[in-house]
């Protein structure tokens, strides 16, 4: 009776609401129905279909073989690795001053961590997910213990043992030379390594194996554990259980002996050389920096977790966004370069220049925006920006010297003296743009002020950053910059006015019709030719404008793909409503056509991320040329290139991986309310 | 902005006091096509028009030409005492003072309902944010759905965006409303909800000119019914005399077809 009555209640309710599953298939159905022509059709289709995947299988399985044989080889030194990764990060950034290193990171990291706390909860990891890749990762280790080939044989001096072309093993005498095991002379060709037998390498890779038997029973046990559920609501947050990843990968350094790898330099021989402790923990001058980052970064995802949804949220974001547009400025030039302030010269020149620009540009914005002013304003802000281009002409004619940062200054107020028409109004809406002149005005003078100052930080190559840190800022302020200019050029390529429409199509076309290298070298080599005396660039700004001014060209093009996306339609009611042309731009157009351009933006982004590593040509000391020039002329690793190479590899593409990820959630994320 | 001292005057004898639009002999083409021939009319304050015609009559060009989405290239346009010119002060002066409806909508899909509503009050009007929210507010009740304030253009059903579009133009407080078959791209369940809204409107006093083809609201709430074919004013009247004793073969044939 009882049982009667479940029954009707479940069908009751799976015509209500719930849509019928799909029944799950069993392993080897689906393996028939995809892997081996299903069944259906004929004879010759089933074999045509299962002939193709088992080549590619074989092919893929071959592919993976020689990836592990290189990896875990006896003549792969992942020593050049180990040891040198301060060097491949950071180049030779002083180790007195490293905590300015640990800082920076602990900056992104607040604010990653407050970003990820204030980030919509989303629907998490799915446990069928974890179990896709425990499956996957654990098929992975075991087909890698049973495929790559087995180990060589390694003697008690360390070198690897020797047979002749029968196999007959081979020994070193007292002298190095080598002998058969009975004193007679070896022959000298048709030597080869000696391995171990295959059930010898199966035995001693017995570990492994358990680890990916054990990733299997874990993806077994939730398949089975689950049973029906496992389509439906057993999801883990996403972001808790990355973190808890990662902090267990931390804690290790505290309880495992991972060994200890330094590179060092005598100081008195000017030897430099590597040692490895091994069977010792990590140094705590790695151990402990790592654990306070991961102690900020949760705290910080604790405290975002916490403010989400109060009345602090929309300020908090708004802080966010200012951080992160702040970030690279204030950790490239205050605190890894450590400017050293001639104090004097500051409050001669540098304070009262800030504030005849802060207070002189908030009076003139005070007064554009007046009502009434009418075109007297528009007046008024024209003859600011001619003022400001007659000073950079003046530059290159020698007249009026000035600092440039006047210039600059005079071209900023020329700027925005031509936005504050949209400011009129009552006191409430002058005052946001006099209060955006004053911080935008101090950002900028404080920024100059601080590049203008010489570091404190000693460092053989001219470019205190190096390595993976330099590959990093190059690509961040190219995005930085290129943004808003790739957005400007496209809104002035589809610009009524043709002045700018044909500017800017000469600049597209002509940048994208050069390479990047040639651009590169044209900016590194000829650019200071051209520039006025006195003025110069320092190689790392010459390569990061040719990077903005490359990637601008492109950008333009995929913008301008999103501005024609928007409907005529939204135009119109723009008009009707009376906006005014940089209003309906600034609210409507480039809100809808930029997430439309998301995919490509991204897309140029992870471009411009890899194109970096172009900087190794031109003379940078980037991640690439680590890898590729220094690390295999050091005297230990000499020629010991590919094990770096294959480590900087994967470090691109985990970040190239991640960017990728990223712009999937924020198209998803934004996807919200599109029609 | 005190753009009133800039705009061009317009002669005494042209404008009568409570002279709302006056359209005298409009031409307008598309390249070699004359989609207006002289179209003038004269609407008052507080007047309801609405326009009837055949598809391709120019019922449409016309509005738009009152509050210059299009262009007209011969004739004068006057709203509310200024004359359409080239001038960029005095179109900005007119568009703020008409709203206009259009058949698809045209919401702004990455804003939610309040922020389509705010938006002009706030930067074109420069009202303080939370008076255009008040406002915003206000203006949904009065449409029938303030519960979507918060959701965006894409989750509500065609009516309820057209509604939400007669609140985003009535959010500027304009003097005339220029509705362009507002309810064409509806499905016919939601038809009457957007109908009933503009009734409301009507008998509030505004000024209206309206494009539609629904019948039924022109004979009960027109005051004035202007029947256009191939780009000219073709009969106007009441609606009494245009249903019952029109005069034109041409506005019998066109009653004839779809009544």
């Amino acid at each position: 009776m009882e049982s009667t009555q479940l029954d009707t209640q479940t069908t009751a309710e799976s015509n209500a609401a719930v849509r019928p599953e799909e029944p799950s298939l069993p392993p080897l159905t689906w393996m028939q129905r995809n892997l081996f022509g299903g069944g259906q059709g004929s004879i010759w289709a089933i074999a045509r279909s299962s002939a193709l995947t088992i080549v590619f299988t074989l092919l893929g399985l071959f592919a993976y073989q020689q990836l592990l044989n290189f990896i875990f080889s006896e003549e792969t030194n992942w020593n050049s690795v180990r040891v040198n990764l301060r060097l491949l990060f950071t180049q030779a950034y002083p180790e007195s001053d490293y905590h300015r290193v640990w800082i920076s990171l602990g900056l992104v990291l607040v604010l990653s961590g407050v970003g990820l706390g204030l980030m919509k909860v989303g629907q998490g990891i799915s446990m069928k997910k974890i179990a896709t890749w425990c499956v996957g990762w654990g098929g992975l280790v075991v087909l890698g213990v049973f495929l790559r080939q087995p180990s060589v044989l390694v003697g008690d001096d360390g070198t690897p043992l020797l047979a002749d072309a029968d196999g007959v093993p081979l020994a070193r005498d007292g002298l190095g030379t080598l002998v058969y095991l009975d004193g007679s002379p070896a022959p000298s060709q048709g030597l080869s390594v000696v391995r171990e037998s295959y059930g010898g390498a199966i035995s001693s890779r017995s570990g492994w194996l358990l680890i990916g038997l054990v990733l299997i029973g874990i993806a077994a046990a939730i398949w089975f554990g689950l049973g029906d559920r496992r389509r439906r609501s057993t999801f883990l947050p996403a972001i808790p259980f990355s973190l808890a990843g990662i902090g267990a990968l931390i804690s290790t350094t505290w309880w495992y002996n991972w060994g200890n790898y330094t590179f060092s330099t005598d100081e008195e021989t000017g030897v430099s050389g590597f040692n490895f402790e091994p069977g010792v923990k990590v140094a705590e001058t790695t151990r402990n920096p790592w654990t306070i980052m991961f102690v900020v970064l949760v705290g910080a995802y604790l405290l975002g977790r916490r403010l989400r949804g109060t009345a602090f949220e929309p300020r908090l974001k708004g802080l966010l966004t200012l951080g992160w547009f702040l970030a690279p400025f204030v950790t490239f030039f205050a605190i890894l370069r450590g400017p050293e302030f001639d104090w004097g010269y500051v409050a001669a020149v540098d304070v009262p220049l800030w504030l005849a620009f802060g207070v002189g540009g908030a009076a003139l914005m005070w007064a554009l925006t007046k009502p009434g002013i009418g075109e007297l304003g528009r007046v008024l802000a024209v003859l600011v920006l001619a003022i400001a281009a007659f000073t950079w002409i003046a530059a290159f004619f020698g007249w009026f010297g000035m600092l440039q940062k006047v210039r600059l200054s005079f071209l900023l107020l020329g700027l925005a003296a031509l936005l504050a028409p949209n400011f009129i109004g009552e006191a409430r809406q002058r005052l946001t743009l006099v209060y955006g002149w004053v911080g935008m005005i101090t950002v900028f003078h404080v920024m100059v002020t601080i590049i203008n100052t010489p570091s404190s930080i000693e460092v053989p190559t001219e470019d205190f950053a190096g390595g993976f840190m330099v590959s990093i800022y190059v690509t961040v302020f190219t995005l930085l910059f290129s943004f808003p200019l790739g957005v400007l050029l496209a809104l002035a390529r589809t610009s009524r006015l043709p002045i700018f429409r044909l500017l800017a199509t000469i600049y597209i076309e002509s940048f994208r019709g050069v390479p990047l290298i040639t651009m590169l070298f044209f900016f590194t080599v000829f650019v200071n030719l051209f520039l006025p005396e006195g003025m110069e660039l320092a190689l790392l700004a010459a390569v990061t404008i040719a990077f903005v001014l490359f990637s601008a060209a492109y950008l333009a093009e995929n913008v301008r793909g999103g501005l024609q996306a928007v409907r005529r339609g939204q135009y119109e009611a723009s008009d009707a409503l009376g906006l005014t042309t940089v209003q309906r731009t600034g609210f409507i157009v480039l809100p809808q056509g930029l997430r439309v351009s998301i995919p490509p933006l991204v897309g140029q982004a992870i471009a411009t991320y890899k194109e970096t590593s172009l900087l190794a040509i031109v003379g940078v000391f980037d991640f690439l040329r680590m890898a590729r020039d220094i690390i295999p002329n050091q005297p230990e690793f000499l020629g010991e290139r590919k094990p770096a190479l294959l480590f900087i590899c994967v470090v691109y593409f985990v970040g190239a991986y991640a960017m990728s990820k990223y712009s999937q959630r924020l198209e998803k994320n934004l996807g919200v309310g599109e029609r | 902005m005190s753009i009133n001292d800039a705009t061009v005057p317009v002669t005494e004898e042209l404008a009568a006091r409570d002279d709302m639009i006056i359209c005298e002999g409009v031409d307008k083409w598309y390249g070699d096509f004359q989609a207006l021939k002289g179209v003038s009319a004269t609407i008052k304050e507080r007047e309801v028009v609405v326009v009837l015609g055949p598809s391709g009559s120019g019922k449409s060009t016309w509005i738009r030409c009152i509050n210059r989405l299009e262009q007209h290239q011969g004739g004068r346009i006057i709203v509310d005492g200024v004359e359409l010119t080239n001038d960029t002060r005095n179109i900005e002066k007119i568009r703020s003072e008409v709203g206009m409806v259009f058949q698809q909508f045209n919401l702004f899909p990455h804003l939610t309902v309040r922020d389509n509503i705010t938006l002009a009050p706030i930067w074109v009007r420069k009202k303080p944010r939370a008076e255009a929210e008040a406002l915003a507010t206000q203006l949904l009740e009065r449409v029938g759905i303030p519960e979507q304030a918060d959701k965006f253009p894409g989750q509500l059903s065609g009516g309820q965006q057209q509604r939400v579009a007669i609140a985003r133009a009535l959010a500027m407080e304009p003097r005339v409303m220029l509705f362009d078959e507002p309810t064409s791209a509806l499905d016919p369940e939601m038809i009457k909800e957007v109908l009933d809204v503009m009734k409301d409107l009507a008998r509030g006093g505004m000024t209206m000119i309206v494009v539609t083809h629904e019948m039924g609201f022109a004979r009960e709430v027109a005051d004035r019914i202007i029947f256009m074919e191939s780009g000219e004013i073709v009969e106007t009247g009441t609606p009494e005399h245009f249903f019952t004793s029109p005069e034109e073969d041409r506005t019998k044939l066109f009653l004839s077809q779809i009544l």
